[in-house]
């Protein structure tokens, strides 16, 4: 069969939801790293204004949304995955409903934290 | 009357059809296959055996979630109840899927008590306190019903995962006090298609009828399994 496995909810429970954004966001942000590391180690330019011509544009207002939007999967992905190392340990796996919840609200409370420093940082 | 929408298959093509059950209280999803079978469509094909939730043959997934069809009551689906085979298993007619492999994984974790020496012109008594029974009770209570592998997103992807049920059977036994064929149970958990392929969806426990927690069981045979990958390594 294939990965299409990995995205089927109907009738599931929200673990079916955390286990398939684990995976998205875990892409996701290891597309982020390998372009992030390739585009550094390829600046050939000695003066760095390539690179500071690249860090005025991820630092714009109009780029902020996508920024956010990486920041929610790393976080997601941070607060969820510790989540399901506990778990792994054996450890609160009774607890595993409250547990979802409760981490699922530290996602929203340190990413929307987050948000708010860099909306600030931008000029906002 | 309550519609029943089932998920059909004649080993060429799948197509759905309608049928329409007076449904009463107390009326379980078999009684009104049977009905169906016995009133409309004799070719109707499902498995079933005990109608009460012990032999595990009538797993089916009802209204998109896999449950046993005779422990399901009609009256709490609403008007229209939908009726498919197992996910994750091939369909051989309507709705009964191929199982044989699902044995053969469970046979595959010897499932059964291994000692060392056995003396059966002399047996004795193997004695084991509540305390020890309790490591692995919840464990033995699995009918093999196929409703946690149906829903396993890493059985979806891995045909010879050997998925949550030969698992939890597996750790069933290197629970029990009594047996001595951990370190060869192990061997086979450790394999490629074994407890590292569990990625924690967590959804068999959702979904088992019986309630027996798979996914915690395969977490703790991975720790087990763990440690006696490390002990091997350190020659102890
Ligand atoms: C706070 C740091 C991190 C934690 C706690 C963490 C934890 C986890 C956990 C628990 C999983 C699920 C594994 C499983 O399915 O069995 C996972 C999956 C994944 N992670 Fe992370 N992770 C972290 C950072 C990262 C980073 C920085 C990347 C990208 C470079 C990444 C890429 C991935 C990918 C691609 C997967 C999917 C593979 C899979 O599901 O097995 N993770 N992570
Ligand atoms: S663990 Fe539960 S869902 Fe899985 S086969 Fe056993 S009884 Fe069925
Ligand atoms: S018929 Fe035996 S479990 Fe349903």
């Amino acid at each position: 069969m294939s990965v299409s496995g990995w995205f089927r909810f109907k009738g599931r429970s929200l673990f079916s939801w955390a286990f398939t954004f684990q995976r998205l966001t875990g892409v996701v942000l290891l597309i982020y790293l390998l372009a992030h590391l390739t585009y550094l180690s390829t600046l050939l330019d000695k003066t760095g204004l390539t690179y500071e011509s690249m860090i005025a544009i991820t630092v714009s207002r109009q780029f902020l949304v996508f920024d956010l939007l990486l920041v929610l999967c790393g976080v997601f992905h941070g607060v969820n995955g510790f989540r399901i190392i506990l778990h792994e340990f054996g450890i609160a796996y009774e607890n595993r409903k409250p547990l979802l919840a409760i981490f699922t609200i530290i996602t929203v409370v340190v990413w929307l934290y987050a948000s708010y420093i860099m909306y600030s940082l931008t000029g906002g | 009357m309550v519609k029943f929408r089932i998920r059909r298959y004649n080993g060429k093509k799948s197509y759905w059809q309608t049928f329409e059950v007076p449904a009463k209280r107390g009326m379980t999803v078999l009684e009104a296959l049977y009905y169906i079978k016995e009133n409309y469509d004799s070719s109707l094909a499902f498995r079933a055996s005990c109608r009460m939730g012990i032999c595990g043959s009538c797993a089916m997934k009802i209204n998109d979630r896999p449950r046993l069809a005779c422990e399901t009551q009609v009256l709490t689906l609403g008007n229209t109840v939908k009726v498919e085979p197992l996910d994750n298993f091939k369909v051989i007619k309507d709705l009964i899927t191929e199982f044989d492999e699902f044995f053969e994984k469970h046979k595959a974790v010897k499932p059964y008590l291994i000692r060392k020496n056995d003396n059966y012109a002399e047996p004795k008594e193997l004695l084991q306190t509540p305390k020890e029974l309790n490591e692995y009770y919840l464990f033995t209570l699995c009918i093999k019903c196929g409703a946690c592998y149906s829903v396993c997103p890493a059985a979806a992807t891995l045909d010879e995962y050997l998925g949550p049920a030969a698992m939890t059977a597996a750790y069933r036994f290197c629970a029990d006090s009594r047996d001595e064929g951990q370190r060869e149970r192990y061997q086979i958990a450790s394999s490629p298609s074994g407890v590292w392929r569990c990625h924690l969806a967590m959804e068999c426990s959702e979904v088992c009828p019986k309630n027996v927690e798979p996914a915690k069981a395969v977490q703790l045979l991975r720790r087990k399994t763990a440690f006696s990958i490390l002990k091997s390594l350190l020659g102890w």
